[in-house]
C-alpha cells in the first residue's frame, strides 16, 4: 500500500466531485431532506381523530370521561350520537373512526373502524391513558399498571423506534448510491488501464476512492444524526459519538458493496439495477421497519448477514437504552462492519484487478 | 532486448462465445529503438499492449519487459518504468490540464517541482492551451495530446503508445516524431500502435499485425526489399495474400 498514490487517487476523485456542483449539492441535500421528510411524515401519533363518545344515565363518569379525552389533541369528541346503532351507522359511513360507550354499569365499549391498526391503537392508547387517570384519582388501584419502563418513555412514539433504523437506512442507502457507478465509465474509457500503467495496486484505487467519498459521508452522517436528535426530539442517551462512528462504519460497509456492484456492472444502468436487491434486503429484513425477531427462522440468518441489522439494533441500544461497548449488540455491531467492510474491500479489489 | 514475447496466446470469453484475439503471438523489440505496430483494428493490438502491461494475464506463452517477466515481483512494469497511453482518450473530463498531469505526475511519485517543471515543457511542446483549461472542454485533437503528455510526463524508460497521432496535425505530428526519435537515441523504447501505413515506416521496425498473428517484423526497408515492393503497403497486401491462400489450403 503506497500512501502517495492514494492520497492521489483520493485528490483526484474529490476534485472531480467538486468540480460538479449540481450533483455535489444534491449528494449533500439529499439525505437531510430524507431524513426530514421521514421525521414529519412517519411515526408521528396520529391527531384529529373523529370519535363518538355516548354516555348513560346510570353512571356519573363519563363528563370525568370527556375531559380528559378531550384534553389531548389525537381526538375529536362527538357527543351527539345517542344510540350504539347511530354511531355504528356513522363509522361504517366512514364518518367516525371510533364510538366510546359507557354502560350502564359503569363498563367502557369501544366501537371501532379497525381497518388501521396504527388510528385503532392510538385511540385504544387514549382510553386506557383516560381511565387509568379518572380511577387513580378516586383512588382505586387500576387492574393492569404500566410501571416505569427501564429503558424509553411510558407512551413510546413509534418514530422513536422507527428513527434509529431510518438513520441506519440513510446513512446506508446514500453510500451506496454515491459508490455504485465508481468505476463503470472508467473501467472502460481506459482511464483505470492508466492508473494500473502506474503500477498501482487495486486496493490504493479502492481505498483512495473510499477517502474522497468518506469527506461526503461526514456530512452526510452529521446532517442525518443532528436533524433526528434535534429536529424531531429523538432520544439520545448514549454517547453520540458512537452514534456517529457506528454512522460512518455503516457507510463504509455500503462504499465497499457499491464499489463491489461498480467492478462488475457493465453500463450505469446495470449498476442501478444490482443496487435494487441489497436496497430492498435492507429495508425490509434488516429490523429498520419491523422487528427482526417478527421474520421466519430461515430468514434470520440473512437478516444478520447484513451491516444494516447490527447497526440498527445498536443505534437502538445507544439511543435509547443508552448502552455502551460493555454491551455485545453494540460491540458486535462495529466489529461485524469492520470484519463486513474489510471482506468486502477484499473481493471488490479481487474484481476490479481481472479483466476479463 | 526491452521485450520479448514468444508463443503468447490470449482470448476472451469461454466455450461457444470464445474468441481467440492473439493466437501464437510472437515479438522482440530492441532496447532504444521504435517499434511501430502495424494492423488494422481489432487485430489485437491493443490486447498485447494490455499483456504486456500485465493488465491481462497470458494464457500461454512468455512475456519478458525490461528483463523481467511480466506479473513477477522484479519486473518493473507496471510502475514507474512505463508510460501509457491508452487508445481512448481515457481523461478525466471535469479535471483542468493542471489537475490531469498533476494526478499523474502525484501517481508516479514526481516531486511537484518536477511536475511544474514538466507541465511547462509539455505544455509548449504539444502545443497545449492554457493548463488551467478543463479536459472536457478541449477538441479532439488537444484531448489526444495532453493523453500523450501523461504518457510522456514522468520519462520513462519504456513508453506504450496505442494511435497517438490520431486526429494530430502533420506539423505536430511530424515534431512528435522527432522528440520520439531523439528520447528513443537516449535510451527510450517506445512502441507505437497505428494503422497509417507511412507512419509506420519511420520506425526502427515494423511488425504487421492481423487477425492476432505477427505477419511479419523487420526493419521498412527489409521487409519491402525481397519483394521488390516500393511501400509497406504492398507488402502488408502481399502478406495478407498469402496467408488468405495458406488458410484455404
Amino acid at each position: 500500500m503506497n500512501l502517495g498514490r492514494v492520497r492521489a487517487i483520493a485528490a483526484r476523485k474529490f476534485t472531480s466531485l467538486k468540480r460538479d456542483h449540481r450533483t455535489f449539492a444534491f449528494i449533500v441535500i439529499m439525505p437531510a431532506i430524507q431524513i426530514l421528510l421521514f421525521g414529519i411524515a412517519i411515526g408521528q401519533s396520529p391527531v384529529g381523530l373523529e370519535v363518538a363518545v355516548i354516555s348513560s344515565e346510570a353512571t356519573d363518569i363519563d363528563d370525568d370521561l370527556m375531559a380528559k379525552l378531550g384534553a389531548s389533541d389525537a381526538l375529536v369528541l362527538h357527543d351527539e350520537y345517542t344510540s350504539v346503532g347511530d354511531a355504528r351507522t356513522a363509522i361504517s359511513e366512514g364518518n367516525l373512526w371510533a364510538a366510546i360507550v359507557v354502560t350502564d354499569s359503569g363498563g367502557i365499549e369501544i366501537h371501532l373502524d379497525n381497518s388501521n391498526q396504527q388510528v385503532s391503537s392510538t385511540i385504544l392508547v387514549e382510553v386506557r391513558n383516560a381511565l387509568t387517570e379518572i380511577l387513580e384519582e378516586k383512588g382505586v388501584t387500576p387492574p393492569l399498571e404500566v410501571a416505569d419502563p427501564v429503558y424509553g418513555d411510558k407512551d413510546p412514539a413509534f418514530i422513536n423506534f422507527l428513527a434509529p433504523g431510518i438513520i441506519t437506512l440513510v446513512c446506508f442507502m446514500f453510500s451506496l448510491i454515491l459508490t455504485t457507478m465508481s468505476f463503470v465509465g472508467e473501467r472502460y474509457d481506459g482511464t483505470l488501464d492508466r492508473v494500473f500503467a502506474a503500477g498501482t495496486q487495486p486496493s490504493e484505487v479502492l481505498i483512495g476512492h473510499m477517502t474522497a467519498f468518506t469527506s461526503i459521508l461526514i456530512g452526510q452522517v452529521s446532517t442525518v444524526i443532528l436533524i433526528a436528535v434535534y429536529g424531531f426530539d429523538i432520544p439520545l442517551n448514549g454517547n453520540p459519538l458512537m452514534v456517529f462512528m457506528l454512522a460512518m462504519l455503516l457507510g463504509w460497509s455500503a462504499m465497499c458493496i457499491g464499489m463491489f456492484i461498480s467492478t462488475k456492472a457493465t453500463s450505469e444502468f446495470q449498476a442501478i439495477q444490482l443496487n435494487m436487491p441489497f436496497m430492498f434486503l435492507v429495508l425490509l429484513v434488516s429490523g429498520i421497519l419491523w422487528p427482526v425477531e417478527a421474520l421466519p427462522a430461515w430468514l434470520q440468518p440473512i437478516s444478520w448477514g447484513l451491516p444494516t441489522t447490527w447497526t440498527a439494533e445498536a443505534f437502538r441500544s445507544i439511543m435509547i437504552r443508552g448502552w455502551g461497548f460493555e454491551q455485545t449488540v453494540v460491540a458486535g455491531a462495529f466489529v461485524y462492519n469492520i470484519v463486513f467492510a474489510g471482506i468486502m474491500l477484499m473481493v471488490a479489489a479481487k474484481s476490479l484487478k481481472t479483466q476479463d | 532486448m526491452a521485450i520479448k514475447v514468444g508463443g503468447l496466446i490470449r482470448g476472451y470469453g469461454r466455450g461457444k462465445k470464445r474468441i481467440e484475439v492473439l493466437q501464437d503471438y510472437s515479438m522482440r523489440v530492441e532496447r532504444g529503438t521504435i517499434y511501430g505496430l502495424l494492423g488494422p483494428s481489432g487485430c489485437g493490438k491493443t490486447t498485447m499492449l494490455k499483456v504486456i502491461l500485465g493488465r491481462l494475464r497470458p494464457e500461454a506463452g512468455s512475456v519478458e519487459v525490461l528483463g523481467a517477466e511480466v506479473g513477477t515481483p522484479e519486473c518493473t512494469v507496471p510502475g514507474s518504468a512505463v508510460g501509457y497511453s491508452p487508445q481512448e482518450i481515457a481523461l478525466y473530463e471535469d479535471l483542468t490540464i493542471a489537475d490531469t498531469l498533476l494526478f499523474h505526475g502525484r501517481l508516479q511519485q514526481m516531486l511537484p517541482q518536477q511536475i511544474a517543471e514538466r507541465q511547462e515543457w509539455l505544455i509548449e511542446f504539444l502545443d497545449l492551451p492554457e493548463a488551467g483549461r478543463q479536459i472536457g472542454n478541449l477538441s479532439g485533437g488537444q484531448k489526444r495530446r495532453v493523453s500523450l503528455a501523461v504518457a510522456l510526463l514522468h520519462q520513462p524508460k519504456l513508453l506504450l503508445l496505442d494511435e497517438p497521432t490520431v486526429g494530430v496535425d502533420p506539423e505536430l505530428r511530424y515534431r512528435i516524431w522527432q522528440h520520439l526519435r531523439e528520447i528513443a537515441d537516449a535510451g527510450t523504447t517506445v512502441i507505437i500502435t497505428t494503422h497509417y501505413i507511412d507512419e509506420a515506416s519511420k520506425a526502427d521496425c515494423v511488425g504487421m499485425m492481423r487477425d492476432g498473428i505477427l505477419l511479419a517484423e523487420g526493419q521498412p526497408q527489409e521487409l519491402m526489399m525481397p519483394h521488390g515492393h516500393t511501400s509497406l503497403e504492398e507488402t502488408f497486401l502481399h502478406l495478407c495474400r498469402r496467408t488468405n491462400v495458406k488458410e484455404v489450403e
